[in-house]
């Protein structure tokens, strides 16, 4: 088990920047997602890791040791490749037992070599020592796949495949398992009982390990702490709460969850509140920058909307007026889109059985308390 | 720098072997049998280097290096008709090749023709026979006492129809066993063409024919330009029928170049010789690269165009009749090959005058020995072939190694009897003493035959993903443990279908067993060519009866492997 730290890690492609001063370091037993567009460097920044790119600059640390020169065969970090990448001429159990025999290769002499590479060959031309069987059918119980130790891989379902990827990345007891996009090629419900199958082993085994993914709901729901990339760059690092409430840039708020963005001035301070004004409105922040300049964030689910004339008094703070779009009913809440000056603001509101929902051209007036708006 | 100490591992030392190998069998002679071209003697590159004597001699014969040997190609007559020759020999095979193969294709390609797939098959039969067998089957045709000549005789003619041992002969045998070569990229160039475009040309008011002539072949000009210079470049190259049929008064390179050799010893003749025809066969190989390459009339559109077939029944009859008297041209060769090895006696009859088993009795006892040599050195020619193969399509398609697959690719541009002289004149001599070897005639056969091999295996390694091979490389193997224990097996069936290939194209090979086989290696190819030059005309039919069967078992047994794969 280890810890992994990156640092200044660069990365060109022929002249083109991949990687620009990647900092990462992630604690021994921490679930770490890195999270991205496509072409963000996210799987480079992993391949790096792994040994299968080398990088341009910058340290790559597992543990203790610097691996930049250990090739990617004794790095010891198990992965899981986004098409699982599963040998197709071997079954589930020869798929497993792999990493095994090849660990009892390198530390044997000639003579003891060639019935490993027979069995490796072929299953028909040489018997499994027993501790490496015992321990291959340990871990396809674990992942229960026991069963079908003796069916070939491509006669599985995909979440089975994606079970077989993960037996023979652990059991070779890496220190660190890195996963590439590894629930891309499944359905949308398998996606979401895998997401749990695969925090819960990495809960029990307590493995550090660092995934890949450009899906900010599946980072956010099973990651300690992200990070965020963007062209090559990593953009903010921090656990799930921190990123949806504190995004450090306007592009993060809008790719973890959905952001109003707007811009504004700081034109003063007033009772513990800063004072933006933008284009047609003028609202109020706990929040305290140093800059003039300011982008104003408010999540959807921070803006409440009334009838006008129906506010109670004491939330008339940052009341902006506007106009209805559009409303779009999603079940436990109703989303609209509302027209602020030149602004399209969006916004959530809990639905309440019997209760109207806002209709299209319709007045509307909007409060959101000076607590939930951050200035960035 | 300790980068690249860390990289060093197990591949980049079979990288560095796989060079080794092509820099010292195929450049090294290529090389020097074109330094030779200028000295007019023998050089010794190798003992150059290992010995200091050696190279104070190769530097003596540097110096008296001239362009003798060049102007010899225009003021000796011997060398410039035989340039003339071998020239007029493939494009007129070419051009009556294109000719005769244009209504077969057409009629293949476009028309409901009855019994397509009879003639599809039966195109197959001159694939299999190595010409210098096919080349003696027309002499049991053709020949003076030929039941062709006797049928052609008793019919009022005088003499021979033709005779086998001339040009006209020659011309005869290339054409009626290289058009498959022609024939099939013909066939896919008429496919391109949609129907519709005739349609439009015939609702426009014009004839069938004058369809044919302005639209339909206009369109198919690009793969009938290449088709031809393919057959120019095979014919061109073609060892095995000028040598059993071209009389003394017919100057072939091939055979010139053979003779300068195996005859005289002429060093400096043989080389020019060789130089030029490497030259044109690579010019031509050049030639045919850049059409197939440049006008592809969107063959590879994705769409699956439902084709109409032209149905006219007179066309679709007379095209049949047409196909049919020509592809049973090789069959009828093949039959009278049969004919002869079972015979007593055959001369001047339509048939044998009596019929026996005797001459494979012969054969299977007194030759047995060629049988073995050919399998045991085309089973040494796989196995070298199979390992350099697989490795060399890994490094091409893997590490982009765009080198080596050039290097691999220059054996199709050297005839066969310019590369057997080349490695007999550069091995000759001592450090490395490997002519006469069986050695070196494998490794002959190997490079021969290693493009059609890295073709088969290069495909089957495309289809395997990257990142199999990464997935074993981050489980702790490394990339030579990866390349045999996970690459390998998923490549066997490409390499299975691509090895038997190669166990065929050696069994059949002509020129190199020819030149470099030493007596007690003797293939079967060379038993045969033998037996033809004594007389023993029975035991040479029988044996190659044995070739063809052989052939065709494996053959058989490739294309059944080839459909498991589909």
């Amino acid at each position: 088990m280890g810890s992994v730290k990156v640092s200044e890690l660069t990365k060109e492609f022929s002249g083109v920047h991949a990687l620009k001063n990647v900092n990462l370091d992630i604690q021994e037993g921490e679930f770490f997602a890195l999270l991205g567009p496509s072409g963000c460097g996210k799987t480079t920044t992993m391949r790096c890791i792994a040994g299968f790119e080398q990088p341009t600059s910058g340290i790559i640390q597992i543990g203790e040791t610097k691996v930049n020169h250990i090739p990617p065969n004794k790095r010891n970090c198990g992965m899981v490749f986004q098409s699982y990448a599963l040998f197709p001429h071997m079954n589930v159990f020869e798929n497993v037992a792999y990493s095994l025999n090849i660990k009892q290769l390198n530390s044997s002499n000639m003579a003891a070599k060639l019935p490993i590479y027979l069995r490796l060959l072929n299953r028909k031309l040489g018997k499994y020592p027993k501790p490496i069987e015992q321990k291959v059918m340990e871990i396809l119980q674990y992942v229960e796949l026991d069963k079908h130790a003796t069916r070939l891989t491509s006669e599985l379902s995909g979440g089975q495949q994606q079970r077989v990827a993960l037996a023979r990345a652990l059991v070779m007891e890496p220190a660190v398992l890195l996963m590439d996009e590894p629930l891309s090629n499944l359905d949308q419900k398998l996606r979401h009982s895998m997401r749990n199958t695969i925090r819960r082993i990495q809960q029990d085994l307590g493995i550090t390990t660092i995934f890949v993914t450009h899906d900010q709901e599946e980072a956010m729901s099973m990651a300690d702490r992200v990070a965020v990339m963007d062209s090559g760059e990593v953009k903010q690092i921090g656990t799930p709460i921190e990123l949806y409430s504190r995004p450090s840039t306007p592009f993060i708020a809008n790719f973890v969850g959905t952001s109003n963005v707007l811009k504004g001035t700081v034109v003063g301070q007033e009772n513990g509140y800063s004072v933006v004004k933008g284009h047609g409105f003028l609202i109020k922040s706990t929040n305290h920058v140093e800059q003039k300049e300011v982008n104003v964030i408010v999540r959807p689910e921070n803006i409440k909307a009334f009838k006008p004339g129906t506010i109670s008094s004491d939330e008339l703070t940052n009341m902006i007026e506007g106009t209805v779009l559009v409303s779009t009913y999603l079940g436990s809440i109703v989303r609209y889109d509302i027209k602020v000056e030149e602004y399209q603001l969006v916004v959530d509101t809990t639905f309440v059985p019997g209760e109207a929902i806002l209709t299209e051209g319709e007045k509307v007036q909007l409060t959101i308390d000076p607590e939930r708006v951050l200035l960035i | 720098m300790k980068n690249r100490l860390s990289s060093f591992n197990g591949l980049t030392l079979v990288k560095v072997l796989i060079y080794l190998f092509f820099g010292v069998f195929l450049l090294l002679p290529l090389v020097s049998v074109f330094l030779v071209s200028f000295t007019g003697q023998p050089i010794n590159l190798l003992g150059s280097i290992t010995n200091s004597n050696i190279l104070q001699s190769t530097i003596e014969k540097f110096s008296s290096a001239s362009f003798d040997n060049y102007e010899k190609i225009f003021t000796n007559k011997t060398y410039f008709s035989a340039v003339q020759n071998s020239l007029e020999l493939a494009i007129l095979v070419s051009l009556i090749v294109i000719v005769m193969c244009i209504p077969i294709a057409y009629g293949i390609a476009r028309t409901t023709m009855p019994f397509k797939r009879t003639i599809a098959a039966l195109c197959t039969i001159p694939l299999i026979v190595p010409t210098f067998i096919s080349a003696y089957a027309i002499i049991i045709m053709f020949g003076r006492a030929g039941w062709v000549t006797y049928i052609y005789n008793s019919l009022g003619g005088e003499g021979m129809l033709l005779d086998p041992y001339s040009m006209a002969g020659i011309i005869l045998v290339q054409v009626f066993f290289f058009f498959p070569y022609a024939l099939w990229p013909m066939v896919a160039a008429f496919k391109v063409s949609d129907i519709s475009l005739e349609e439009a040309s015939l609702n426009l008011g014009a004839r069938n024919w004058f369809t044919f002539i302005f639209v339909t072949f206009p369109l198919a000009i690009p793969g009938v330009i290449s088709s031809a210079l393919l057959i120019f470049t095979v014919s061109f190259s073609d060892f095995g029928t000028p040598i059993i049929l071209a009389p003394k008064d017919l100057n072939l390179l091939v055979v010139e170049a053979y003779r300068e050799i195996a005859g005289f010893f002429n060093w400096g003749g043989a080389a020019i010789l060789t130089v030029i025809m490497v030259l044109v066969a690579a010019f031509f190989f050049w030639l045919q690269h850049l059409f197939t390459k440049g006008k592809n009339y969107g063959s590879v559109s994705g769409k699956p165009k439902q084709q109409k077939l032209n149905d006219a029944k007179g066309l679709t009859r007379t095209l049949s009749v047409y196909s049919l008297a020509i592809v049973i041209i090789p069959l009828l060769a093949m039959l009278s090959i049969v004919l002869q090895s079972l015979a007593t006696t055959w001369g001047k009859n339509p048939l044998p005058n009596g019929y026996t088993l005797s001459h494979y009795q012969t054969i299977f006892t007194s030759s047995m020995g060629n049988i073995q040599n050919s399998i045991v050195l085309a089973l040494g020619a796989l196995i070298l072939s199979v390992i350099i193969a697989t490795f060399v399509s890994y490094f091409v398609v893997r590490q982009n190694s765009s080198k080596l697959d050039f290097m691999t690719s220059i054996p199709l541009v050297v005839p066969g009897i310019a590369f057997g002289i080349a490695l007999i004149q550069t091995f000759n001599t001592a450090p490395l003493h490997l002519t006469g070897t069986a050695l070196l005639l494998i490794v002959a056969y190997t490079i021969r035959r290693l493009p059609y091999m890295v073709r088969s295996t290069m495909g089957t390694m495309r289809a395997i993903k990257q990142d199999i091979e990464e997935a074993a490389v981050n489980l702790g193997a490394t990339p030579l443990t990866a390349a045999i224990t996970i690459i390998g097996p998923l490549m066997l069936p490409g390499i299975a279908a691509g090895s038997i290939l190669v166990f065929i194209t050696v069994i059949k090979e002509t020129s190199i067993s020819i030149l470099l086989a030493p007596a007690d290696w003797a293939p079967m190819s060379l038993a045969i060519f033998q037996n033809i030059l004594r007389g023993e005309y029975y035991t040479a039919a029988a044996m190659s009866v044995v070739l063809v069967i052989i052939v065709l078992i494996l053959q058989a047994i490739a294309n059944r492997i080839s459909k498991n794969q589909l």
